[in-house]
């Protein structure tokens, strides 16, 4: 009875406080949607971008305009050599232009080295008019804001490379503050448990990407949706991105990938975990394990 | 049409529900210890069966203990995370210790979850909400363990990813996009986290703010028995 009663009251305090939750939630609907609409409104935010901000943030990375071929073409001039209709198309969905087997974006992919361009957040009709219209412009002029880092193709030397090393470990922090990039990445030679593994192995990024430009102009911006906004407000300095590329040049030129490291990972947790509980066994070897049997083993003796 | 579901199911379960939640558990859990404070409490079974329950409650507390100590430290000051990280060994330490913790955690729970189902005094005192968070408990293990397996360092890009994130919410201008392109794994996990805290205010799990945490700094106290035990069952 009394059981029933106690399960009764918790149901209706249960009851009250989701209906006070609920309530509420319904005083706050005013901030809450406000909240909901900034997140849900996160993937617009795009189309009211200036289009050279949008173009910086999203395309800079693997193109330039008037600055020769990164991992994609160079854009001077994209407008002449390609129909309106066609750039609209292929901007607006990359992977699915490939797909369905247009002979000119196959050959880009081809030229690409096989990387495909990704469908970019935040890319509607309207901003491609305005990314197309921005091309027009800045291939008219005689060096447009977007011909690539200026210091992208100086010589490597063995201080960038010890630079990039440091950078890519976290031994020398970031100048603008981001994160090293073995949080998130490994590349052959690191050593003992290797680097991250959130993000790809980037051992042949070097050769994937298509060279030392290529790649700085990468990482000057990465675009990648993972990257974007952790490096937004603490983008990498031109030399520490040669840095990082002089890195993984001689990182890729060792050949192979990454030494896997998740077995020895696991290896060690086992260990260790066998490990505490030997010690809680032991640790509390005297302790009062039971209520009732000491008593009737004890009564026995 | 897909990617436009995703990324709506994205900003709700990541940017609105975490709201929701957090009301939820503030103002239930103020409302339960002012109309039931004396339903405050673990409600332990440790009386009613001891042995398994050592090998449950014990490493299960060590685990989770640690680990939520180090979401917030990663929360909290990110940016000396990093730097402690810096230094590839201190980094392999602490990604080892999280997941030796996990595994006690596992080790822990299973065996709660054992006992609760094979002894019949305490499945008696077991009720639907303590099922759920169980549940709810193994999954979020599960996925932190797969994480720390198949995702690391997390420590470090916790520390850049998930941190800026949780702080975006705290200062009311979300940001999802520091969390939506991870894997959905990781992101199974999060919203894990976001359930439980709203499952907070009605479970038992409101005995985290009632542990009497002066046991660990009072004077100790010293017990005497004057009297032997056996001479007086002799007189019995």
């Amino acid at each position: 009875m009394l059981r029933r009663e106690n399960r009764k009251k918790r149901a209706f305090l249960t009851a009250r406080c989701l209906i006070v939750g609920v309530a509420v939630g319904s005083v706050r609907a005013g901030s809450i949607g406000a909240l909901f609409l900034v997140t849900m409104g996160f993937s617009g935010r795009a189309s009211a971008q200036d289009a050279a901000a949008f173009f910086r943030q999203n395309c800079a990375s693997c193109h330039t305009i008037g600055g020769g071929r990164t991992t994609g073409p160079d854009l001077k001039g994209a407008h002449e050599r390609r129909s309106r209709a066609w750039l609209e198309r292929f901007i607006l969905d990359p992977p699915g232009t490939i797909a369905s087997g247009d002979a000119t974006a196959t050959k880009l992919q081809r030229e690409a080295r096989g990387v495909v361009m990704p469908r970019v957040a935040g890319v509607t009709p309207t901003v491609v008019g305005q990314l197309i219209d921005l091309m027009r412009a800045e291939s008219a002029l005689e060096r447009s804001q977007f011909a690539g880092m200026a210091s992208a193709q100086r010589p490597l030397t063995r201080a960038d490379e010890a630079l990039g090393r440091a950078l890519f470990s976290g031994a020398r922090r970031l100048e603008a503050g981001g994160p090293p990039c073995m949080s998130c990445h490994t590349v052959r030679g690191l050593g003992a448990l290797g680097g991250g593994r959130l993000g790809p192995d980037l051992t042949g990024t070097y050769g994937k990407l298509g060279g030392q430009q290529a790649l700085a102009t990468w990482l000057a911006s990465p675009p990648s949706l993972t990257m974007q906004p952790v490096f937004k407000g603490h983008p990498l300095t031109p030399d520490e991105a040669l840095g990082l590329v002089a890195y993984l040049k001689s990182a890729g030129s060792r050949g192979g990938a990454a030494e896997t490291s998740s077995v020895n990972f696991v290896l060690l947790g086992l260990v260790g975990s066998i490990f505490s509980l030997v010690l809680f066994d032991f640790t509390w070897r005297r302790r009062f394990r039971a209520v009732r049997r000491p008593l009737v083993t004890g009564g026995k003796r | 049409m897909l990617d436009g579901l995703l990324t709506s199911l994205d900003g709700i379960l990541l940017g609105t529900l975490p709201y929701v939640v957090m009301a939820l558990c503030l103002i239930g859990t103020i409302h339960r210890y002012r109309s039931q404070a004396f339903t405050y409490s673990s409600l332990s079974s440790q009386f009613l069966e001891n042995r398994h329950h050592f090998w449950g409650s014990v490493p299960f507390h060590y685990g989770i203990l640690t680990l939520t100590a180090g979401h917030l430290v990663g929360f909290a000051i990110p940016r000396s995370v990093l730097a402690w990280n810096a230094v590839p060994v201190r980094l392999y330490v602490i990604e080892v210790a999280a997941f030796v913790a996990g595994l006690l955690t596992l080790v822990g729970l299973v065996n709660i979850v054992v006992r609760r189902l094979t002894d019949s005094k305490s499945r008696i005192v077991t009720s639907g909400i303590d099922w759920a968070v169980y549940l709810l408990l193994l999954s979020q293990t599960v996925t932190g363990l797969g994480t720390a397996m198949f995702y690391g360092w997390g420590s470090s890009w916790f520390a850049s990813s998930a941190s800026p994130y949780l702080w975006s919410l705290v200062t009311l201008q979300p940001d999802v996009s520091y969390v939506t392109a991870l894997p959905w794994f990781v992101k199974l996990h999060v919203i894990g986290a976001w359930l439980l805290i709203g499952l907070f205010p009605f479970s038992r799990l409101v005995h985290i703010l009632v542990v009497p945490n002066p046991y660990l700094w009072r004077k100790w106290q010293m017990v005497r028995w004057y009297w032997d035990r056996r001479t007086i069952r002799r007189a019995e």
